[in-house]
């Protein structure tokens, strides 16, 4: 048996030998590596009527591999990683046509979107736009792709660097990390993703009431405020939309500020009411706002003036979008928009009005406004995007970053928003009156706006995955009933079509692992080792015919010693 | 891959000690037993030492070498000898010649060793996914120790049990004998004064195994040859 064992031993060493003497070269170099483990987030996973879109498991256990690849490579067990800042969006795309399957994919986000990382907080573009385009292309891609294998972010840092730039020489020296070669190992154990079971979503609506003159039965009309908080992203545990909508809730509880101050003063109470929605379920179209509108009180309702919905309002190329269903010559909208356009003038803002029919059997919605539409309520929606989106797009993406966005922008708009607003109430005061002016007490407060950015580029705060007592909800709840008396949130279902997943992050274990073939040497040498020391054993205590003996004797025995 | 692995690390760490049972006359005299009460005692001295170490080592906070500190772990290392001793002399042995005593009582005190310090570990960590030499080491570190370990037990035997030994050679075995039983405070000195790194350390025992059991032999086969003439 030793003989065979022997035999089998040289032809494998013979094999082997060359891979093994390279591999346990590079082994003795990194002799104490430890295990790496980074927090990654998976890739959004939902059925949109029933049809499976995204990444459909969680689980990774799977060898490291680095682009490009030899054409005709089995992927199937190994985990591709991918820096974005070298993705080709072309080549990803075939991958994910073709429906080759991975073992996993592993997208690394630059380090400077990591939440870690505040330089650069305070506005200005930080990043080149090609990878914000890239990243928006990506995004636009994972989504709508059905990807049979677990997807994950992760943002870059000095480790996975490291293990990267190893794996990607493994790789270059045409031995891809298979269960045979040693490599990389990425495991990541979560329980499988099960279906979010209902989600919820909460509206939160404040009501700010005007001054009723003495003996005035007749109800006073009400402006009504709306900005959707929630967003939607490739990773939901990611996507934080700091301009896709934070900057439009941020300007909504600006504005709420501001006015509670006038409100609180009985001479400086308008006469109108205002409302204040916050709503949720944005991203399906607004399926919270729809809700929110049905349950209000239809006095409330029809008592609406107008309504203005803020939408991406954090506009570096200053320049809005005022969306109308209405036809642009109907007397009202042409009142509303020159209001707004005479005080954009003033703070220098580009505005332009653009028209969309609604068609009424067409289930998307496409802006905020329209629900309103629906129900025969003017409404326009405030955004700096001047086409409307497609469904599931602008929620809050990955590049929907607060370290990105132009602050100064946001505080423009709350003003233009909030003068418009007040010349629209006071009237009657005159046209060239400047309410919110810089440096008065009433001006817009560019630390509170920062303040509440900050937290809401930070917040992921995708409605299926916000519990009914999410921290987020009842701040926003809080925060509006300070300056507010009337706040109630509103919870509903989120109907339609779609049906989310959780396990949304989740930890990723690297190790450096030994192959096969290095533990089959091993028992090698091993049993060599051991069939060496029995001989010499057995000849120094009891000679060499002892040992010729044993050999002799029945084959249980030689089983047991060797 | 990692069972596996966990199956090499231990066939490296306890193989030896079977093997050198059978393979030796230890496995037709049948010392199992031997080995068995050895192993106990093994077990019961190092309870005692770990008592004396709690009882007289001040913790350190931080890793420094404390000359003093040191020679009393050294002196408490040798409660390892006292109960080598003990295994050797006190303990009622059936009728087995001294050379197959010794090499049972090494033998059953090494693999205690083994087992108790480097079975939990092993478990532990080499069925982990990260590949690491530690274990492999280490098993090499259980050879290395169980050559030093017949070795002491070797010269243990000509010094207690031996009474017609050359006068020349007694001062030898007793410096062979303190070397091998300072072997721990050696490789520990090793580790943390020169800094040298886990197989550094191992290569150096396992150099030092090879040579004190040489000496040993020689020693052990000259008194021999004297009370044989």
């Amino acid at each position: 048996m030793a003989g065979r064992k022997g035999r089998e031993g040289e032809m494998l060493e013979s094999v082997y030998s060359v891979i093994a003497l390279v591999y346990i070269l590079v082994a003795c170099v990194e002799l104490c590596d430890a295990a790496t483990v980074l927090d990654v987030y998976r890739l959004i996973q939902y059925d949109l009527a029933g049809v499976p879109f995204g990444s459909r498991f969680a689980n990774l256990n799977h060898h490291a591999g680095s682009l490009p690849f030899r054409s005709g490579a089995d992927l199937s067990r190994t985990v591709v990683v991918i820096p974005i800042r070298e993705l080709n969006v072309t080549i990803l795309q075939e991958i994910i046509t073709q429906k080759d399957r991975l073992g996993g994919l592993l997208l690394l986000l630059p380090q400077k979107f990591s939440f870690d990382n505040r330089e650069g907080e305070e506005g200005g573009q930080t990043y080149g736009k090609d990878v914000m385009q890239k990243l928006a292309e990506l995004e636009k891609l994972l989504i709508h792709a059905n990807m049979p294998y677990p997807v994950y972010f992760a943002f870059e840092d000095d480790e996975i660097d490291e293990v990267l730039a190893d794996i990607k020489k493994n790789d270059a020296t045409g031995q891809h990390s298979t269960s045979t070669i040693g490599g990389y190992k990425f495991v990541v154990s979560t329980p499988e993703p099960k279906k979010v079971s209902s989600a919820i979503i909460a509206n939160i609506q404040g009501w700010l009431p005007g001054l009723k003159a003495d003996g005035d039965v007749s109800q006073l009309p009400t402006i009504a405020i709306v900005a959707s908080y929630d967003t939607f992203g490739a990773a939901p545990a990611l996507s934080v939309g700091s301009d896709s909508n934070g900057s439009g809730v941020v300007a909504l509880l600006e504005i709420a500020r501001l006015f509670s101050r006038l409100y609180s003063n009985p001479k400086t109470r308008g006469r109108y009411n205002i409302l204040f929605g916050l709503t949720s379920g944005g991203p399906y179209n607004y399926n919270g706002t729809l809700k929110w509108l049905r349950s209000l009180d239809h006095r409330v309702r029809e008592s609406i003036d107008y309504a203005v919905c803020l939408n991406s309002i954090a506009s570096s190329e200053n320049e809005l979008w005022m969306h109308v269903s209405k036809p642009p010559e109907n007397a009202y909208i042409k009142h509303l928009f020159e209001g707004f356009f005479n005080v954009a003038n003033e703070l220098g803002v580009n505005i332009n009005l653009k028209h969309k029919k609604i068609n009424i059997s067409d289930p998307r919605v496409a802006w905020e406004h329209e629900q309103f539409s629906r129900l025969r309520v003017t409404a326009v929606t405030l955004s700096e995007l001047s086409d409307p989106p497609e469904l599931l797009e602008s929620f809050g993406g990955l590049y929907d970053k607060g370290h990105f966005g132009d602050r100064t922008a946001v505080f423009r708009s709350v003003k233009l928003v909030a003068e418009s607003l007040a010349r629209h109430i006071y009237a009657p005061l005159g046209k060239n009156i400047q309410i919110f002016a810089d440096g008065s007490s009433l001006a817009v407060n560019p630390s509170y706006i920062n303040s509440w950015l900050n937290l809401f580029s930070r917040t992921p705060r995708m409605a299926p995955f916000l519990s009914k007592n999410d921290p987020f909800i009842t701040a926003l709840k809080r925060e509006l009933a300070e300056h507010i008396a009337e706040v109630h949130v509103q919870y509903e279902l989120l109907d339609g079509m779609f049906s989310f997943y959780d396990s949304t992050r989740a930890r990723l274990n690297v190790y450096q692992v030994a192959s096969v073939t290095f533990d089959l040497l091993l028992l090698l040498a091993l049993g060599s080792y051991l069939i060496l020391l029995f001989s010499s054993l057995v000849i120094v205590t009891r000679g060499l015919d002892d040992l010729i003996g044993i050999f002799r004797r029945p084959p249980s025995r030689k089983n047991k010693t060797a | 891959m990692t069972v596996f692995h966990f199956f090499n690390c231990a066939l490296l760490t306890f193989g030896p000690h079977a093997i050198y049972y059978s393979a030796t006359p230890l496995s037709e005299y049948d010392t199992l037993g031997t080995c068995l009460k050895t192993a106990v005692v093994y077990l019961i001295t190092a309870l005692i030492k770990l008592v004396c170490l709690a009882t007289f080592l001040k913790v350190t906070e931080n890793d420094s070498f404390d000359p003093y500190q040191e020679l009393l772990k050294a002196l408490i290392g040798f409660i390892d000898v006292a109960g080598l001793y003990y295994a050797m002399t006190q303990l009622t042995h059936r009728n087995i010649s001294q050379t197959h005593k010794f090499q049972a009582v090494g033998l059953g005190w090494a693999f205690a060793d083994s087992v108790l310090h480097r079975l939990a570990p092993l478990w532990v960590g080499a069925r982990g996914l990260e590949f690491t030499w530690e274990y492999i080491l280490q098993g090499l570190e259980a050879n290395a120790n169980l050559v030093f370990t017949v070795s002491l037990a070797s010269l243990g035997s000509l010094m207690w049990l031996r009474k017609n030994k050359p006068k020349a050679l007694i001062p030898f075995i007793y410096a062979c004998a303190g070397i091998l039983a300072t072997m721990p405070s050696i490789t520990s000195y090793l580790r943390r004064i020169l800094d040298w790194d886990f197989p550094k350390v191992v290569g150096f025992e396992l150099l030092a195994s090879v040579v004190m059991a040489f000496l040993s032999a020689q020693l052990f086969l000259a008194c021999q040859r004297r009370s044989s003439i």
